[in-house]
């Protein structure tokens, strides 16, 4: 008994710092390479999570609208991501800090009221497929379904953008452009279009966490709010720009989380801040990552 | 040096703006002087952020968190032991000061958007707490009842009160700025490296500065409470900690007027359009984005950059 349920609680912790890895994996790399932080990448990942809502009630009937309906959010979130890349943040790389902080600030603000008057105030909800009504028994503990394939998804784009970082070209220019702009841009690489391109893949893992996300429970006003303050969490604890700091730094805050919410559950945001600063301030630049030029 | 002439320059517009801010009650009607009650509590908060921020050149994402606890501090102690509202403000402000003493500590490590991170984590983390100790804070739903005393129970009389209190504040906070103290900061916002060179404790005076700030910004928090006639715990979070932000842009961070003005124009936007829309994020957020596109030095920026006259510049040393 004992046991089930601790492991079960894991799992939904697992779960849970996953899907935060989704969310913190698009906010890191946008940070890494565009140095810009991102206030609004929550919103957009509620965006996507309404957007699946949208395109699943299109398609209610039938079984896989779900399946369907998550890719498609993640590309809808992404060509919104490129847009407002377009129309906005090319405006802001050169600008000073505060100003960049303060147009995604605006932008978070902007897009939640977008939200409030597309999708109205009231809680969505996706009726699962039967597939994935029923829970699953692992280890003699129940498990729900749709966690398994929560935690696929989570995997899989952990190593989808490892692969990306380590074997392909343009995954080198990234990890360059992390390091040295100056001298990417001299080797005749046009920044501009590869900011563009890992803000709009930044937003395109929002949208699909998003997507995921719809599935998990109702979407509701808000939530935003709380995942983007927990996702710099783990990307402060994991360093900026580092793909595995951001997965351990999830997993971290996903499993104490869950932990911490059945012992003490007044205390469980309370903890991860307290986590957050312990490890700024033996790592400033938190367990991998390494010190950004200023 | 300071001639008459440059005494003039220095002092004619705060000057003129506390006759206006005097005046004020008497020609305009009770809801104008609650929405003017706002905007001195705030230009407030944003002066004491832009201490921080306009001085010594760190932007906090987390001064909301010093207002709070001040707000909290005033409430808790009106509510739960009747204290007089007088006795309230020092004690707010000393709480406040701990309070930023406590975290400051920590963040004066850090620079750049490191130390925006840090202060808007321990923002967060002061907003959990009170927003999850039911049994001391009342949790979401706040303290209620936060009443001034009877002579103050009016819009106008608590008004005056509280220009009084801003004015008194804002005057002080002059006199850090204008001070040996004050320079210092501005050395450090200027040339970090240098300043330390040169024999200078820059985390001791970063973190001095910022417990002054974190004080300003509790009498701010403190003034509220007894205003609103309550405190929730929004008042910690990060969005209200982006609003001084927001007005020492818009004012202009270089000026020490600058967040006043800010939050005259904040403040009457959030007035005049909460009256028609439910939407205020939307439009602030709008207006926002046109500032910090459009006006990036904000108000004194502007007035500056076209020569218009030469209000004293508070902000660049080299200048001087």
């Amino acid at each position: 008994m004992e046991f089930t349920f601790l492991f079960s609680q894991f799992m939904s912790g697992l779960t849970y710092g996953l899907m935060l890895f989704l969310v913190a994996s698009g906010l890191s790399l946008i940070f890494g390479v565009m140095n810009i932080l991102n206030f609004a990448h929550a919103t957009l990942w509620l965006i996507g999570a309404y957007i699946c809502f949208t395109f699943w009630s299109l398609m209610e009937a039938h079984q896989f609208a779900l399946w369907v309906s998550i890719p498609l959010a993640a590309l809808a979130t992404a060509a919104f991501g490129w847009i407002c890349e377009v129309v906005l943040i090319k405006r802001i790389y050169k600008r000073e800090l505060h100003e960049q902080l303060l147009i995604t600030y605006a932008m978070a603000l902007i897009f939640g009221d977008l939200i409030k008057i597309v999708w109205g105030p009231t809680d969505r909800l996706i009726v699962r497929p039967s597939i994935i009504q029923k829970p699953l028994f692992l280890f003699g503990a129940p498990i729900d379904s749709y966690f398994i394939f929560v935690i696929l998804i989570g995997v899989a784009v952990a190593v989808g953008l490892w692969w990306f970082l380590k074997y392909t070209k343009y995954g080198h220019i990234v990890k360059a452009a992390v390091y040295s702009r100056e001298m990417v841009s001299a080797l005749g690489i046009p920044i501009p279009k590869i900011y563009t391109w890992v803000f709009t893949l930044g937003i395109f893992i929002a949208g699909l966490a998003g997507g995921v996300q719809s599935a998990i429970g109702s979407v509701t006003l808000g939530m935003d709010m709380n995942i983007i303050i927990q996702a710099f969490c783990v990307v402060v604890i994991g360093g900026f720009g580092s793909l595995m700091g951001t997965l351990i730094g999830s997993l971290i805050v996903g499993e104490v989380f869950s932990f911490a919410i059945l012992y003490w559950p007044d205390g469980a945001m309370v903890l991860i801040f307290v986590i957050t600063a312990a490890i700024l301030i033996v790592k400033p630049w938190g367990l991998f990552g390494t010190p950004l030029r200023a | 040096m300071d001639n008459k002439n440059t005494m003039f320059q220095r002092f004619w517009l705060p000057a003129a703006l506390f006759v206006v801010a005097l005046i004020l009650p008497f020609v305009i009607s009770e809801f104008w002087v609650h929405v003017f009650n706002e905007i001195l509590i705030l230009g407030l908060f944003a002066a004491a952020f832009n201490l921080v921020f306009g001085y010594m050149g760190q932007l906090s994402f987390g001064q909301a968190a010093y207002y709070g606890i001040g707000a909290y501090t005033t409430g808790l102690l009106m509510v739960k032991l009747h204290w007089p509202l007088f006795a309230c403000l020092p004690v707010s402000m000393i709480t406040a000061g701990i309070g930023a003493l406590i975290l400051g500590y920590f963040c004066v490590k850090l620079r750049g958007i490191y130390f925006a991170i840090l202060t808007m984590a321990f923002g967060q983390l002061v907003f959990f707490i009170i927003f999850q100790w039911y049994s001391f804070t009342g949790g979401d739903n706040g303290l209620q009842g936060i009443n001034p005393p009877e002579w103050l129970f009016k819009a106008i009389p608590y008004y005056y009160f509280s220009l009084t209190v801003v004015t008194i504040g804002m005057i002080i906070l002059y006199f850090i700025t204008e001070s040996p103290f004050g320079y210092t900061l501005r050395a450090i916002r200027d040339n970090t490296e240098r300043t330390e060179f040169i024999g200078i404790n820059v985390q001791r005076y970063m973190l001095i500065n910022f417990v002054i700030s974190g004080m300003f910004c509790g009498l701010a928090g403190a003034l509220w409470g007894p205003f609103n006639r309550s405190v929730a715990p929004d008042l910690c979070s990060w969005q209200h900690s982006g609003h001084p932000v927001f007005m020492a842009v818009m004012g202009g961070p270089h000026h020490f007027l600058g967040p006043m003005i800010g939050s005259v124009i904040f403040t009457f936007l959030n007035a005049f359009v909460t009256g028609f829309t439910e939407y205020w994020p939307l439009v602030s957020g709008m207006v926002i984005i046109i500032v910090v596109l459009v006006m990036p030095g904000g108000v004194f920026g502007i007035i500056k950059e076209k020569g218009y006259f030469c209000p004293r510049d508070a902000g660049d040393v080299k200048n001087e």
